[in-house]
């Protein structure tokens, strides 16, 4: 209820959400025409076909674009507590972290959302044969990146509290999740194991695509 | 000048004055620069070539592009929508300074800082990954590629100039410049040569600015374009400076006589 009315803020100004949708559109279509270009010059990116390094982008990005979605107030921590407006929500008879995780979402996210859905099903229908359990456990792998990505957050709201450091944390993790838009077999050792055991970005966002 | 180059170093202390900031921006662009390359790393294997690019000339094209975003991507002159939103314009323009110049000296010094922690960055791959690199040493393209450079440093400058100046008839300055960098990231060639690219879409965005900022430069200092090639980029490339900088010009002077600001 929260996310969806605080939803509505979005459209506040429609000229600026109507350019942060396209600027969104945009960067969805160029990548995955990048994509497109590398595998068809290529055939394959480290044994992966086109298809299949394409459901790793959609995956990322799905995964990306529902954390955006839901957890958006995290971006806005750092001003509350600065401002004094955090203790203001300590005040209120609402979980104050429920309010800090779901306070402010962003619902121009959803057109993305959608996209993605959408590329995932064109996807997995393309790679070849499937079975029932392989989207099964797909789904429940999609299902763990997204608490991934919010057990993240509330570690970044965890060392805002400490430290007031909030917006380089996040950016830090959004550019670090980031290289979850490829098979991260494609880095080499040390990287691969950090970003795997360590920052568990392959856990969230590689491993569903490669069940 | 004296008044410049005291903006330009106070603009060197202000980014020491929060340097987890800046550092934590650093480690963010260099996490960007390897995640490409390492893909293009096993995309273009050792020994193979594709579309012209052995290895070695794809990961001096990928690892370039960190130093010439220090170069000519790193700005502060982003904030002057800002300004002008917030009215601190004004002061300003009561003040006996250039402010196209005072932007442009803060500019410089933002690069400078940037460029001394990419060459650190570049060192640090280098002696832990060792990537194959292509080292250019013709006097020829290393000449032509800095004047590509500067060039690029100016179209940047001005567009960036530009997209603040929409402050004067809108609060909605983040929008726009949102749109800005995504086809930034896609026509700049930070991602990728541009002539990877299908030769119909590459001929078309030859013509675009944002292919002068990274990718020609890039290509130049390769030796991948004849005489030519490179005397047709930097006329597109000077072409697009003086437009940039005359229609920024005028919208200056249409925005100045409908700015108004309150309360400074």
């Amino acid at each position: 209820m929260m996310t969806g009315m605080v939803s509505q803020n979005a459209f506040v100004s429609r000229f600026g959400a109507v350019l942060f949708l396209l600027g969104k559109l945009i960067r969805f279509a160029f990548f995955l025409f990048f994509l497109l270009v590398i595998t068809s010059r290529t055939q394959a990116i480290q044994g992966y076909t086109p298809w299949q390094v394409i459901l790793f982008y959609i995956t990322f990005n799905l995964i990306d674009s529902v954390a955006q979605f839901f957890l958006r107030e995290v971006y806005r921590f750092r001003n509350y507590v600065v401002s004094g407006d955090f203790d203001y929500f300590l005040t209120k008879p609402i979980p104050v972290l429920l309010r800090l995780l779901f306070g402010g979402s962003d619902v121009l996210d959803i057109p993305i959302i959608a996209l993605s859905v959408g590329f995932i099903f064109v996807a997995l229908s393309n790679i070849g044969p499937i079975t029932t359990p392989d989207i099964l456990v797909y789904f429940l792998l999609l299902i763990n990146g997204f608490v991934i990505a919010m057990s993240f957050h509330i570690l970044v709201l965890a060392i805002g509290i400490l430290t007031t450091e909030v917006d380089n944390t996040l950016w830090l993790f959004r550019d670090l999740t980031q290289m979850g838009r490829f098979p991260i077999d494609i880095y080499q050792n040390p990287l691969r194991s950090v970003i795997t055991f360590i920052i568990p970005v392959g856990v969230m966002v590689t491993f569903p695509p490669s069940q | 000048m004296k008044k410049y180059y005291l903006i330009a170093r106070n603009t060197w202390d202000e980014v020491l004055t929060y340097r987890t900031s800046f550092i934590m921006w650093r480690v963010r662009s260099v996490i960007q620069v390897l995640t490409i390359y390492f893909l293009w790393s096993v995309v273009v294997p050792p020994g193979k070539t594709l579309l012209g690019y052995s290895q070695s000339l794809i990961t001096t094209y990928i690892l370039g592009t960190l130093l010439l975003e220090s170069i000519v991507l790193s700005s502060r002159s982003y904030i002057v929508g800002n300004e002008i939103n917030s009215g601190n314009l004004m002061n300003f323009l009561i003040r006996p300074i250039n402010y196209f110049l005072y932007w442009f000296s803060k500019d410089i010094g933002d690069k400078a800082m940037n460029i001394c922690f990419s060459i650190v960055e570049l060192t640090l791959i280098f002696l832990i990954l060792r990537p194959p690199l292509f080292l250019q040493t013709d006097p020829f393209y290393i000449s032509f590629f800095i004047l590509s450079v500067i060039l690029a440093v100016f179209i940047y400058f001005f567009i960036n100039f530009l997209l603040g100046l929409i402050g004067f008839w809108s609060p909605e300055i983040w929008a726009p410049r949102f749109i800005f960098i995504t086809i930034l990231g896609f026509f700049a060639g930070s991602l990728f040569p541009l002539d990877i690219l299908p030769k119909t879409i590459y001929e078309i965005i030859r013509f675009l600015p944002f292919t002068y900022l990274l990718y020609f430069p890039i290509k130049i200092y390769l030796g991948q374009l004849s005489f030519f090639e490179i005397l047709s980029g930097l006329s597109i490339s000077a072409f697009w400076v003086f437009a940039i900088y005359f229609m920024m010009k005028a919208i200056w002077q249409k925005g100045l006589k409908s700015y108004t600001a309150y309360g400074k």
